[in-house]
C-alpha cells in the first residue's frame, strides 16, 4: 500500500504553437512521499501541474492521478477527484473579497456536510495547521505579508483533507529562515497527516531538507529522476551548476568568516 | 443503528469507561460522525479511547471527537490500541486546538458610529479630490509652459477611445431622446394647434440642458469607468511606481492625456448628439406634426439662439473636467487588492453622475444670472 503511486505522469506532450515544451515527460509520484519538479526556468513545470490537476489539457500522454484517469475522466469522476487533491498557487489566489476564515472556509460550505458548530473550529484548525496565527483568520488577503497569504492558500488547499498537496513555488519571494519554517509544515503534513506532497520549486534548501524525490525537466524530457543524493550525482551540465551554486555560496560565506 | 453506521459506543467496566471508535472517520461523515458521538453518552470523566476497529481517521474527524469530549466534560486518559498514524492525527489536532479556540468576532459599530464614519471618509474623500485637482492644474501649467511635455501619441490615443468610439452611443441615446420628447411634446402641443412650438422647446431643450447631460452620463460612464480601471490596474501592477521610478511624472504620463482628451471629447460629443437629437426630432415631426423637414429646418435656423448651444457646450467642458478628475483620482487611490477596482469603478461613476448632475443645477442657475 506504502508503495503505491498516487499521480502517474505517462508520456505527456505539451505544445503551445509550434514551440514543443514537454515531449515525452514520464514520472510517478508515490504515497506518502515529498517529490519536488525542477527545472530551469521555461522548462514548462508550472504548466505541467496544471495539466496534472486536469486544467491544461496535453497534446499527448495520460495523467492518473489518485487512480482517476484525469483527462479521461466524466465531469463527476473529475470533481469527485477534485475533493481529493489541494493546490495552492505561486502566489495564493486567495479570493481577494473574503478574509482567510472565509476563504478556507468555502470549500467546506460547498462540498463537505459539516455542522455548523464544528465549521468555525475546523476552519480555525486548518489555519492552525497551516502555521498561521489566530488573528489572521479575520483578515483580508491584501493585509496579509507574501508568506502568510501562501499558508492561508495552504489552509484553504488543506480544507477538505485531501490526500494529495500539490504546490507551486511555494518557498519563492520568502526570507530564507520563512521559507525553512514553510517547509517544516509541509514536512509535518507529509508525516503526520500522511499527505503526499508535490512541488515546483528552484529552492535548493527545501530540495535537501525535505524532499524525498527529485524530477529534473529540461529541454521537454525528465533528465533526472529518483533521491537527492542519486540526483546530486548525474552528470548534465544544467544539473551540476544548479547544485554547483550551494557549494559556492558555501565557499563565499566562509571566506568570509575567515 | 447497524454496524456499518456505528461509529462509537461506550463500554464500562467499573470505574473505567472506554470509547470504541470503528469505522472510517473521514470529513465526508463528519455530520454522522458527530451525532454518533453526541449520542455516545460520555461520562465528565477521564475516558480510555480505544481504536483497534478504526479504519481511518482524519483531521476534521479527530477534531469532532476532541471537541465533544471537551463538550461532556471528558477527557483523554489513554489511547489503547490505535494505529500510529492515528495517534499523529490526534496528537497534531491536539496540538492545534487550544490555540484555536478564541473566536474572532467582527466588531459592531452603533449607526451614529456608521454616520460619522462615512461622514469622515466623505471629508477624506473630498479633500483628496481637492488635493488632486490641485495637483493636475500645476502639472496643466507646466505643460502649458513647456509643451513638449504634452504626449501626442497618448493624447491621440486617449482622444480615439472617449471620443471617436462614442460616436454611435452617442447618436443612438441622443436620436431616440430626440424622438421621445417630440412625441411628448407634440402631443400636448396638438390639443391647442401650437404644433410648429414643438421644434423651439425641443430644439432648446436638447441643445442646452438634454444632450449635455446624457452624453456626460454616457461618457462618465463609459470613459469615467475605464480610466479608474485602467490606472488601478497600473497601480496594482506596480506600473504606476515604474514610471515614477524611472524620473516620470505619472500625472503627466497618464492623467494629463486623458484631461485633456475628454475636455476635448465631450464638447465635440455634444454637438454631435445636439445634431442627432435634432434629427430624431425631425424624423417623427413629419408623420406624427405635419412639420415637414423643411419646416423644421428653418424654424430650428429662426427659433434656436446660438447661445443655448454654447452654454451646453461650455457645460459639456466642465462637466469633462470633473468626469476626468474624478476618475483618474478614484484610480490612483486604489488600494492594494482587486476587489477595490470594482468598488472604486463604482464609485466614480456614481460621483461623476452625481457631480454632472449637480454642477447643471448650479449652471441653470448661474446662467439665469447672467441673463443667458
Amino acid at each position: 500500500m506504502n508503495a503505491a503511486p498516487v499521480i502517474e505522469v505517462d508520456s505527456i506532450v505539451t505544445r503551445f504553437g509550434a514551440q514543443t515544451v514537454h515531449d515525452g515527460v514520464s514520472f510517478s509520484v508515490l504515497r506518502g512521499q515529498v517529490a519536488a519538479i525542477i527545472g530551469s526556468s521555461g522548462s514548462g513545470k508550472s504548466v505541467l501541474v496544471r495539466e496534472i490537476i486536469g486544467l491544461l489539457r496535453p497534446a499527448a500522454g495520460r495523467v492518473r492521478m489518485l487512480d482517476t484517469d484525469v483527462w479521461n475522466a466524466s465531469e463527476e469522476e473529475l470533481s469527485a477527484l477534485r475533493r481529493r487533491f489541494g493546490m495552492m498557487f505561486q502566489d495564493g489566489a486567495l479570493f481577494s473579497s473574503l478574509t482567510v476564515a472565509q476563504n478556507v472556509a468555502t470549500p467546506l460550505i460547498e462540498h463537505a456536510d459539516v455542522p455548523p458548530h464544528l465549521l468555525g473550529a475546523l476552519v480555525r484548525l486548518r489555519i492552525a495547521l497551516a502555521g498561521l496565527p489566530v488573528e489572521a483568520a479575520g483578515k483580508m488577503p491584501s493585509e496579509l505579508s507574501g508568506g502568510m497569504r501562501k499558508r492561508a492558500a495552504v489552509a484553504r488547499a488543506l480544507a477538505l483533507e485531501p490526500a494529495v498537496l500539490l504546490l507551486d513555488e511555494p518557498t519563492s519571494g520568502l526570507d530564507p529562515i520563512t521559507a525553512r519554517a514553510f517547509d517544516k509544515m509541509l514536512r509535518f503534513l507529509c508525516n503526520d497527516l500522511g499527505l503526499t506532497i508535490l512541488l515546483v520549486t528552484h529552492d535548493l534548501e527545501t530540495l535537501l531538507g525535505i524532499v524525498d524525490h527529485v524530477i529534473v525537466l529540461s529541454e521537454g524530457k525528465v533528465i533526472a529522476d529518483g533521491p537527492v543524493k542519486e540526483v546530486m550525482g548525474v552528470d548534465d551540465p544544467w544539473l551540476q551548476s544548479y547544485f554547483r551554486v550551494r557549494t559556492i555560496l558555501e565557499g563565499a560565506a566562509n571566506n568570509h568568516g575567515t | 443503528m447497524s454496524a456499518s453506521t456505528r461509529y462509537c459506543w461506550l463500554e464500562r467496566a467499573g470505574e473505567q469507561a472506554t470509547l470504541f471508535l470503528s469505522g472510517t472517520w473521514h470529513l465526508p461523515r463528519i455530520a454522522e460522525i458527530d451525532a454518533a458521538l453526541a449520542g455516545a453518552g460520555m461520562p465528565a470523566s477521564p475516558l480510555t479511547l480505544d481504536g483497534a476497529a478504526l479504519a481511518t481517521l482524519d483531521t476534521a474527524a479527530a477534531l469532532a471527537l476532541l471537541r465533544r469530549i471537551a463538550g461532556a466534560g471528558a477527557s483523554i486518559e489513554r489511547l489503547a490500541n490505535f494505529n500510529v498514524s492515528h495517534v499523529r492525527v490526534i496528537e497534531a489536532v491536539r496540538a492545534r486546538v487550544g490555540d484555536a479556540t478564541v473566536e474572532a468576532e467582527p466588531r459592531h459599530h452603533g449607526p451614529l458610529a456608521v454616520l460619522g464614519m462615512h461622514a469622515m471618509e466623505f471629508r477624506g474623500l473630498m479633500e483628496g479630490h481637492l488635493n488632486f485637482f490641485g495637483r493636475s492644474a500645476a502639472a496643466l501649467g507646466e505643460v502649458a509652459l513647456r509643451p513638449r511635455a504634452l504626449r501626442p501619441k497618448e493624447l491621440a490615443a486617449q482622444f480615439q477611445h472617449v471620443c471617436i468610439e462614442a460616436i454611435p452611443v452617442v447618436v443612438l441615446a441622443t436620436f431616440l431622446i430626440g424622438v421621445v420628447l417630440t412625441y411628448l411634446f407634440g402631443l400636448q402641443a396638438e390639443k391647442y394647434g401650437a404644433n410648429i412650438f414643438v421644434v423651439d422647446g425641443v430644439a432648446i431643450g436638447t441643445s442646452r440642458e438634454l444632450s449635455p447631460i446624457i452624453v456626460a452620463v454616457i461618457v462618465a460612464g463609459r470613459s469615467g469607468a475605464a480610466f479608474t480601471a485602467q490606472l488601478g490596474t497600473m497601480l496594482l501592477t506596480e506600473e504606476i511606481d515604474a514610471i515614477r521610478t524611472l524620473g516620470l511624472s505619472p500625472m503627466q504620463v497618464l492623467v494629463i492625456p486623458r484631461f485633456l482628451a475628454l475636455v476635448v471629447a465631450l464638447p465635440l460629443l455634444v454637438f454631435v448628439g445636439d445634431v442627432s437629437g435634432l434629427a430624431g426630432a425631425m424624423t417623427v415631426a413629419n408623420p406624427l406634426l405635419d412639420i415637414t423637414p423643411t419646416t423644421f429646418i428653418e424654424r430650428v435656423h429662426s427659433e434656436l439662439p446660438v447661445i443655448h448651444v454654447i452654454v451646453g457646450l461650455v457645460k459639456a467642458a466642465v462637466f469633462a473636467a470633473f468626469i476626468a478628475m474624478i476618475a483618474c483620482r478614484m484610480g490612483m487611490t486604489v488600494s492594494r487588492d482587486t476587489r477595490s477596482i470594482g468598488i472604486n469603478t463604482t464609485s466614480t461613476v456614481v460621483q461623476c453622475i452625481v457631480s454632472v448632475i449637480l454642477l447643471d443645477a448650479f449652471f441653470a442657475i448661474l446662467f439665469q444670472e447672467l441673463g443667458y
